[in-house]
This record gives structure tokens, C-alpha cells and sequence, in this order.
């Protein structure tokens, strides 16, 4: 492990251990924005479950026909739900660790680094717009990965969910996963190649736009989503809409968190917008 | 990490070219960590037992209420 000869090697690692704490911050941020408001939300659809398939129970004579309604039931025997309710918190931290590591390098492709030890052009270590990558790069996330499959395949309370579907289900919602992140890039790209042109924030913008509504079309070719969903319409409503806010949180944080060190660097070094000029 | 990737990596002939790179190692402890990022996104996600346990889905059910809120399949 020689130390570097003189032109220091971009600093990747330091780079992705402010991926891993931006993540797990807004991980725990949302976790608890949903673990405070989305919460109540569902242990009241799991008792209107409950609620259901007694009386389904009670109607048709228990068994053959709910094969996949077992969820309340099922669930409970497993993990109670205040475990339950500590595994949100921890799924969250987990998922925005995870995210962490792929803003990392997403952010780190944004500045210009490729695989195989060379940039593609000088990578300086603070251009002074730091900030704005970070946010955009969150918002592009927010829009491909939460924003865009939620459309197509908006989060259901539990409750709803067939047993029996979950792996057509999972293959739809990945499918909707890549659909979503193949189309955020194409929207960047149509927005970075249009500027090569020459052409101006409209037409610019106008392109992205167009390949964001290309991109929604594309989605809503996959199959719908199989299983009924037999929840009372508000309640429907305020966990879909709690659903999107707590990824609001994850990604709002991940990229403010992520770029909050540059923002002081940049207070505390005089303002120096020319690139790579500090050795 | 590192006794395995010293061994592997190629002095970084192109860092002279070039007012900034990257070592080798650096992008393989990175690619390294997405890889553990992206089994973990699936343990939380999308696992339903074949993970942990072949006698109940303990993955699924600890991370339940996180999948229903990211809006991820659940049962």
C-alpha cells in the first residue's frame, strides 16, 4: 500500500462514507416519519383485516377459500407488531444505508470518474456546486426509484396483497424499478444533449418532459396490479400519500446530508469556483 | 478487504496522466459495498424465506411494514 505519488487520487472512500452516513441519517429520518405518522395507519387496516376475514370466516366455512388472506394471522405469530414496527425503522436505515452506497456512486459518475482508475476529464475535489449535484441527484432518484413505479403500482396498506401473486407481483414492481431509472436517465440525457445542441431551458426542459411522460406510458404497459384492494378509500388515500412523503424524507435528507460537509468547506476556504486548482 | 485487493491491483500507471483518479482499490471496496447494498435491498424487499429460514418468512414479516410503506409487494 504505497501512498500516493503527487497527484493525489480522488477521494472515493471518504466520498462513500458520506454515502453510508447520509443514507443511514435518512433512513432513520423517514423511519421514524412513518413509524410517528404512517404507522397508526396501518395497525388500523390490519384491524379492519382482522375484521374482514372473521366475517368471511363466519360466512363461508373457514378454510379452502382464503388461502392468502392469512396475513393478520399469520403475521402475528411470527413477530408482534411492536417488532413489527421496530422493523420499519430498521428496514428503513437498512434500505437508505443501501442507497447510500449507490448515490455514491452515482454521484461519483456524475463528477466525471469511470471505472478503470481515470476521469474522463480533471475531477476537482469541490467545484463549489456540490449542493446542486447532491439535490439533483436525490430528486432524480426520488423520481425513478419512488416516484414513478408508485404511479404505476402505488403502495398498498396491509391487508391487501394475495399470497399467491407476490411473485408476479415482485416481478412487476422490479420491472417497474428499471423502467423507472432507464427512463430518469434518458430524460437527463435528452436534457444534456439538447444543451450540446445549443438549444435553450425550454426546448431543453420540453425534451425531458417528454421522455418523463414516454417513460409513464411505457410503465402503464405492464399488467395491473392482480389483487383487490378492499380498504376504505381515505384511509387508502392517507397511507398512499404517507407512503410517498416518508420517501420524500429518505431522499430529501440523503442528498442535503450528503453535501452538507462541501457546504462547509466551501464557507470556511475562500470562493474558488475555478476547477482543481487547489493540489 | 485489503490483503485480498493489494494483491490484485495494478500500480496506477495512468495516475501520472492525470490531475485526479481513482485507485483500483477504491472502486473495488465500492463496487464490493453495492454488492452488499444490493443483497441487502433484496433481503429487505423481496426475500420471502428463501434467506433465512425455510420455516417461516422471518425476513418478510420483520421488514413487513416497511414494505408495505416503499411500496413493495407484500403478501
Amino acid at each position: 500500500m504505497s501512498v500516493s505519488a503527487q497527484p493525489t487520487p480522488y477521494p472515493l472512500l471518504p466520498l462513500l462514507g458520506r454515502g453510508l452516513a447520509a443514507g443511514g441519517i435518512a433512513g432513520l429520518a423517514s423511519g421514524l416519519f412513518s413509524l410517528l405518522l404512517a404507522e397508526p395507519l396501518m395497525d388500523r387496516a390490519i384491524r379492519l383485516e382482522e375484521k374482514r376475514s372473521a366475517a368471511e370466516a363466519a360466512t363461508a366455512h373457514a378454510g379452502a377459500s382464503h388461502s392468502g388472506h392469512s396475513h393478520a394471522a399469520e403475521a402475528e405469530e411470527l413477530f408482534s407488531r411492536g417488532t413489527q414496527h421496530l422493523g420499519l425503522v430498521v428496514t428503513a436505515v437498512v434500505a437508505g444505508l443501501a442507497i447510500g452506497v449507490f448515490f455514491t456512486l452515482a454521484y461519483a459518475l456524475s463528477r466525471g470518474l469511470r471505472p478503470g482508475g481515470s476521469p474522463n476529464r480533471s475531477a476537482p475535489r469541490d467545484d463549489g456546486r456540490d449542493w446542486q449535484r447532491s439535490m439533483g441527484l436525490a430528486g432524480a432518484g426520488f423520481l425513478a426509484l419512488s416516484l414513478l413505479p408508485a404511479l404505476r403500482y402505488p403502495a398498498n396498506p396491509p391487508g391487501v396483497g394475495d399470497g399467491g401473486t407476490v411473485t408476479e407481483r415482485q416481478g412487476l414492481w422490479l420491472a417497474a424499478l428499471v423502467i423507472g431509472v432507464l427512463g430518469t436517465v434518458l430524460a437527463h440525457q435528452v436534457h444534456q444533449r439538447l444543451g450540446q445542441a445549443g438549444h435553450g431551458l425550454p426546448v431543453r426542459q420540453s425534451g425531458a418532459a417528454a421522455a418523463v411522460v414516454a417513460t409513464l406510458a411505457a410503465l402503464f404497459l405492464l399488467p395491473d396490479n392482480p389483487d383487490a384492494v378492499p380498504v376504505p378509500a381515505t384511509l387508502l388515500w392517507d397511507f398512499r400519500m404517507l407512503s410517498l412523503g416518508g420517501q420524500v424524507v429518505l431522499w430529501g435528507v440523503l442528498g442535503a446530508v450528503f453535501a452538507a460537509p462541501s457546504l462547509r468547506r466551501q464557507r470556511s476556504a475562500p470562493r474558488e469556483r475555478s476547477a482543481s486548482s487547489t493540489p | 478487504m485489503s490483503p485480498h485487493t493489494v494483491g490484485t491491483t495494478v500500480a496506477p500507471e495512468s495516475a501520472a496522466a492525470h490531475p485526479a483518479t481513482v485507485r483500483t482499490r477504491d472502486w473495488l471496496i465500492v463496487a464490493a459495498a453495492a454488492i452488499v447494498a444490493l443483497i441487502a435491498l433484496y433481503a429487505v424487499f423481496v426475500d420471502n424465506g428463501d434467506l433465512v429460514s425455510a420455516t417461516g418468512s422471518y425476513l418478510h414479516e420483520f421488514s413487513h411494514d416497511g414494505r408495505h410503506l416503499f411500496g413493495a409487494p407484500c403478501h
